[in-house]
């Protein structure tokens, strides 16, 4: 069945614009919603990167965020709470000739999916994880995530978690992930150009982008003050990575890390047939 | 073990059938183990009621096998005596006991680390000698068996089994087989069997964890995949892994996760995810011992309700089981076409029986005729309805590449464009062009088997079919016709051909190895038996006997 596959091209041929990218349908974002902004950022990245809407797959798991790739007008899989990672990985593993995007939010990322998220980046298949984090559960109405802060309080946790939050860019360089970023949803632009150079850097990218939930967690629309430029950029070196992203207070963005490790290497080309396999079952008399 | 896989590739050279199974303790390496090995003229497919001959290297912790390796006053037990007196559990049989030296007195530990223990082979050599297979046929199976191990090690080897021969004849036992009809046959296990189906049927991508007693199949099939130009990943867990497989299915490339019941267990979410937003895999659970993690090493037949109803929602599926070791590859294969045809989960149901026997059979042929995804044929138009209603059920799934026809694979209920819907029609219209496609799949001839004739008939699936028939055999020796009907489909329920199956059947006795009696209740409540069926219905891991079956339905 693998000779019906319609190999994608490799290079950029047409020019787009961002509007290309949009299915159309109407998000269940609410108003004022960060995810918004990660969409048109999305949208204009995918342009400037220009190959066409069909080369192109975003992965999703469950969650505001996850919804997604329904309003691209792109290829899309949209599947279980915190599998998008795996999804993506079969699906890259078997079409090396497609771009694959997996989206999703911090719940989905961090817990449910967060054993996939310290292994995607073991593999370092090249492919772009965009994770739009808003520490809070949104979609089930305001529980908290394991990026919430410790004290935030809610029905389900009076009085805070009481749990350190989860830091996904130091266990992202910890565990071998090629590329780490945070980005600012509230910056379309600057995000964009981050998802453009993510894509084109090889191996297992992987972008925090910080993008409120104005209904749960309303402070966050105070995230638009407290961002800033990293003063600096690691490459290569993972210790001072890690130094770098376990200092900082989360509101540093842009490129954190870049490294060098090779990615997964492409399936051989097939050396047997069935046929060869089959003899090594005869035994003769 | 050694010895065993030694004298079953023997007699295969020597052109017969066989089959071997293996008993382990529960040690995570070595330690005590045993070979269950059968020889035949003619295709074996059961665990006999007893075996002839046991032979005994050591009888360290052996008594806990008593029960699976049924012997009686008939059976020969050859013992060293160096290893001390016939255990009780072993000697109850009242089995005839034969002293035999089999350990080199001169033997020591550095000669034992260099070329293993020599009386394994020793043990071999004798044995093949006793039933009369060649030493031409010894060496063969050990030049193969312990093939780029080293000249030196095979020739310690084959030493040993020569000398193992040359003991035989003081023995002054007759257990010579008869000659048999010589033919180039396959040796091959049952979890090999369903790997090659599966490559045969074009799966070129396995997501996978490991988990006994399914961990060997994946092995076995890892190089093969390789340099076929496919992909093995090994998974984090079961959830990463079968998620995996989706993703690689929903980019074209057919394929298959392996998995044993808790594992299974834990694939259930993302089974539903694949029903509802159609995404062909296979998925292969080789059946253990449950419930939780119950005897990971030993099989049952316990998994026929997950199978068949695992999961929330309404998430009709496909479920084969192959009905032999031989059977496994075609129907591994045939489990292949109809997820791609269906556009939907298909269930592989084996069991540890079947995938960790080893047998000699005929080469396998007769293979299932391909089906292939439908990729092509899209009406254009915009938006592109993915899941489109009202036609026919199997609708076009372009692959991601295929320029105007991008869609999204949803685990949501959605609407015909693959968009997130929540209204009442909606839910029912897809609910029911899934359920369609379920309904009109139509197996043919893969529905099942049937053997023999009378009006008593027995329903079995996997390794319980096995000693069904010999069952079946030995009554239709005595005068009682009995017939056996083995389903390979079991879901959706093939009524109808099992309806013609069981015509002129008076009784009706359902055996199976799980306490609940699944498969009973199962057919039942689909009313393809009567209230009246018998139910014969016990957990495993100890194998039905044929002698157990027989006199059950006399």
């Amino acid at each position: 069945m693998t000779d019906t596959v319609v190999a994608a091209t490799e290079q950029p041929h047409c020019v787009f614009d961002a509007k290309d990218f949009s299915s159309g349908a109407h998000p269940v974002w609410c108003p004022g919603c960060g995810d918004y902004g990660v969409l048109a950022s999305l949208e204009r990245a995918l342009a400037k990167q220009g190959r066409p809407p069909h080369e192109v797959v975003l992965v999703s798991g469950i969650g505001c965020s996850s919804r997604l790739p329904g309003y691209m007008s792109t290829y899309g899989f949209h599947g279980v709470h915190g599998r998008a990672l795996p999804v993506a990985t079969g699906l890259k593993l078997t079409r090396p000739d497609l771009e694959v995007i997996a989206v999703g939010g911090d719940g989905d990322g961090y817990s449910i999916g967060g054993n996939h998220f310290i292994h995607a980046c073991r593999r370092n298949v090249d492919m772009l994880y965009l994770v739009m984090d808003n520490r809070v559960y949104g979609m089930t109405k305001g529980q908290p995530s394991p990026t919430t802060e410790a004290d935030w309080d809610s029905d389900i946790a009076p009085g805070g978690i009481g749990l350190r939050p989860f830091n996904p860019l130091a266990v992202a360089v910890a565990s071998g992930a090629n590329y780490v970023a945070r980005g600012f949803s509230g910056d379309p632009n600057g995000l964009a150009d981050l998802i453009v150079d993510a894509i084109r850097w090889p191996g297992f990218a992987f972008i925090e982008v910080l993008s409120p939930c104005v209904t749960f967690r309303p402070e966050q629309r105070e995230w638009k003050k407290m961002v800033r430029p990293s003063a600096i950029s690691i490459e290569r070196d993972r210790a001072a990575a890690t130094a770098l992203v376990l200092a900082d207070d989360g509101f540093s963005m842009g490129v954190l890390y870049r490294g060098d490790r090779a990615s997964v290497a492409p399936a051989l080309k097939p050396e047997i047939t069935v046929a060869d396999v089959e003899r090594e079952f005869m035994v003769a008399v | 073990m050694t010895a065993g896989a030694v004298f079953l590739r023997a007699a295969a050279h020597a052109g017969y059938y066989g089959m071997m199974t293996q008993l382990f303790g529960a040690q995570v390496r070595g330690g005590e183990s045993a070979s269950l090995v059968q020889v035949s003229t003619t295709p074996i497919e059961t665990q006999p009621d007893c075996y002839d001959l046991f032979v005994a290297l050591d009888w360290d912790k052996v008594e806990q096998f008593a029960a699976e390796i049924p012997l009686d006053g008939n059976s020969i037990i050859l013992a060293d005596p160096a290893e001390g007196p016939v255990p009780a559990g072993i000697a109850k049989s009242k089995g005839c006991v034969i002293a035999l030296a089999m350990n080199d007195p001169n033997d020591n530990k550095l000669a034992r680390a260099l070329r293993g223990k020599r009386v394994n082979m020793f043990a071999a050599g004798a044995v093949c000698a006793l039933t009369g297979i060649g030493g031409d046929d010894v060496k063969a199976a050990i030049d193969n068996i312990f093939e780029g191990k080293g000249a030196d090690l095979i020739a310690a080897n084959a030493a040993g089994a020569t000398l193992g021969a040359q003991a035989a004849p003081a023995l002054a036992l007759d257990l010579r087989l008869d000659p048999p009809q010589k033919a180039a046959r396959w040796l091959i296990n049952g979890n090999q069997a369903v790997a090659f189906g599966a490559l045969r049927g074009g799966v070129r991508f396995v997501g996978c964890y490991p988990i006994t007693p399914a961990t060997d199949l994946v092995e076995w099939l890892a190089p093969h995949l390789i340099k076929l130009g496919g992909r093995l990943v090994l998974g984090e867990d079961e959830l990463a892994s079968v998620n995996m497989t989706l993703g690689a299915s929903y980019g074209g490339t057919p394929a298959m996760t392996v998995t044993s019941g808790p594992g299974f267990s834990l694939m259930i979410e993302t089974l539903g995810l694949a029903v509802a937003a159609e995404i062909p895999f296979v998925l292969v659970d080789v059946m253990r011992a449950g419930p939780s993690t119950g005897i990971a090493s030993k099989t049952e037949q316990s998994d026929i309700n997950l199978a068949v109803y695992g999961g929330h929602g309404d998430a009709p599926r496909i479920v084969l089981a192959p009905v032999s070791v031989a059977d496994c590859v075609n129907t591994g294969e045939y489990a292949v076409y109809v997820a791609e045809s269906l556009q939907t989960p298909v269930i592989v149901l084996s069991d540890q029986a079947l995938g960790q026997a080893t047998t000699v059979i005929d080469p396998s042929s007769d293979r299932p005729a391909p089906l292939k995804r439908r990729v092509n044929g899209i009406a254009p138009g915009k938006p592109f309805k993915r899941y489109a209603t009202g036609g026919e059920p199997v609708t076009p799934m372009p692959l991601p590449g295929t320029p105007h026809l991008e869609w999204v694979a949803e685990g949501l209920t959605h609407n015909e464009a693959g968009l997130p819907a929540s209204g009442a029609a909606m839910h029912v219209a897809q609910i029911e062009k899934r359920a369609k496609k379920i309904r009109q799949f139509e197996p043919g001839e893969h529905w099942g088997e049937v053997w023999g004739e009378g009006d008593v008939a027995i329903i079995a699936i996997g390794s319980t079919i096995g000693p069904a028939r010999e069952a079946a055999a030995r009554l239709a020796a005595s005068g009682q016709k009995v017939r056996v009907i083995a389903l390979r489909v079991l879901s959706p329920l093939p009524l109808a051909a099992l309806a013609r199956a069981l015509a002129g059947v008076r009784r009706i006795v359902v055996i199976e190895q799980n306490h609940g009696a699944q498969l009973y209740h199962y057919l039942l409540g689909h009313k393809a038996i009567p209230p009246g069926a018998e139910s014969v219905a016990r957990p495993g891991p100890a194998p039905f006997r044929p002698s157990e079956i027989a006199s059950y339905v006399v």
